[in-house]
């Protein structure tokens, strides 16, 4: 698989086809970090394996936009997870990103692993193993085995009683040090003036206190409602280890069961919460 | 009014073209309403985000009423479509974390209906008087600028 992907990449850059391939390689530190790749001899750097759990979809957006008003956007070749390609389809929806400036390598998954050898615990409860698009695809993909339950661990706290959920949060939440950490490495989460960092503090303060930190991954939360496609990429960059999967998987959850089984990234419709109603919804009683 | 001296206090977003026309029908009909309202006019229901809801429980609300056209009469066609949605679900997540979702309510109300308007403002705030006030550690020197 990875001589398919350095072949590829290789062949790419030579044609000149793309600017710059994404993908991985192993840091002096022996970790796998990404790795932008802008010439044919450096394709040797690449890897794939199942410590590659970054979410590379998060740079198209940055790329798409220009350095320099009428400059050409580049083209860039991305290694893609299945899970990945949900997000690149979330940020095509949104026109986030131009089809025709991005190749997609996709990638056949089986499973990231944690640093003990273990299966990370998202990627148990995924069947997907070949992405929903690509350009080429490498690897034969896996067999789909036994998939866990999805949402066990949110209906874990659905069923805590009100003010053990509240202290819950506020105790997990007061943990934030507010470094952004989770913004910067969702591919969704792309605006270019954060309401949280704005100046005249509109909605959100700075303070590094409760209240605003609640507020904050509330927030940030609910604008990925029906775009989030629970990738955690969020979660697995929290240096205070805060468990942010398990707002926006409730969110999604929810979305899923009130609009028609919706899951974020795998058609072309948008996130319904910015349409129009089909008909199709089961939405709580209005009073 | 109340024994126990709890006045709660309610932010009511109404929208410009039917809600707000509706209570101020409500007002000029002579129509008893309760004190414990503080109406916002939004131009449209499906500008009230979830930013507003929280900000206004965490700056000291008790419950947050967000009224709008009924469906169909949207004065911009489908504003309050984007609402039905995001509404309920800001209920969910609210439940989730540990508020109660009945400080919460969405309802419709046209330029006509101010029985309706008197019946919904008093029914919320008696529903939020009887859950007490929402106590959020902060609250009070939230820095929202």
């Amino acid at each position: 698989m990875i001589e398919d992907i350095r072949a590829l990449a290789r062949e790419l850059l030579e044609k000149g086809a793309v600017k710059c391939v994404i993908g991985y390689e192993v840091g002096p530190t022996g970790r796998v970090r990404p790795a932008f790749v802008y010439e044919p001899g450096e394709v040797e750097r690449l890897i794939f394996d199942g410590r590659c759990d970054q979410n590379l979809v998060t740079y198209l957006t940055r790329r798409n936009k220009p350095r320099k008003k009428g400059e050409e956007v580049p083209t860039t070749a991305v290694v893609v997870k299945p899970c990945d390609a949900r997000s690149l389809r979330v940020l095509l929806n949104e026109h986030q990103v131009q089809r025709d400036k991005v190749y997609i390598i996709g990638v056949a998954c089986h499973g990231m692993q944690n640093a003990d050898g273990t299966p990370e615990l998202r990627c148990t409860r995924c069947d997907q193993r070949v992405p929903l698009l690509y350009d080429a695809l490498c690897g034969e993909p896996p067999e789909v085995l036994a998939v866990r339950d999805a949402y066990e661990d949110v209906q874990q706290i659905e069923a805590l009683p009100l003010e053990e959920r509240l202290a819950y949060w506020l105790g997990e939440l007061d943990r934030c040090i507010r470094c952004y950490a989770c913004r910067q490495a969702c591919p969704t989460c792309f605006c270019s003036v954060c309401e949280a960092e704005r100046d005249d503090s509109l909605w959100v303060g700075i303070a590094d206190r409760i209240p605003e930190k609640a507020f904050f991954h509330i927030i940030r939360a609910f604008h990925q409602a029906g775009r989030c496609t629970e990738c955690n990429a969020c979660e697995a960059v929290c240096p205070m280890g805060i468990p942010l999967s398990l707002i926006n998987r409730k969110i999604a959850k929810d979305v899923a069961q009130m609009m028609g089984g919706y899951r974020a990234g795998e058609s072309e419709e948008p996130t319904p919460l910015v349409t129009m109603l089909t008909g199709e919804e089961a939405i709580d009683e209005i009073h | 009014m109340s024994g126990d001296g709890f006045e709660p206090r309610i932010v009511a977003f109404l929208c410009n073209w039917c809600s707000y026309a509706g209570a101020d029908t409500a007002g000029v009909s002579r129509l008893e309403l309760p004190p414990n309202i503080l109406p916002v006019r939004v131009m449209c229901s499906g500008r009230v985000s979830a930013e507003m809801v929280l900000k206004a429980l965490l700056s000291g609300a008790d419950g947050v009423l967000v009224l709008g056209c009924h469906i169909g009469d949207c004065h911009y066609g489908s504003g309050n479509h984007r609402t039905v949605k995001r509404i309920p679900l800001l209920r969910r997540l609210m439940t989730y974390m540990g508020i109660e979702p009945d400080r919460l309510r969405l309802d419709w109300v046209s330029g006509a209906e101010a029985g309706h308007f008197a019946k919904i403002t008093t029914e919320f705030v008696e529903a939020v008087r009887a859950l007490g006030p929402l106590s959020l550690p902060l609250r009070e020197d939230l820095d929202t600028g």
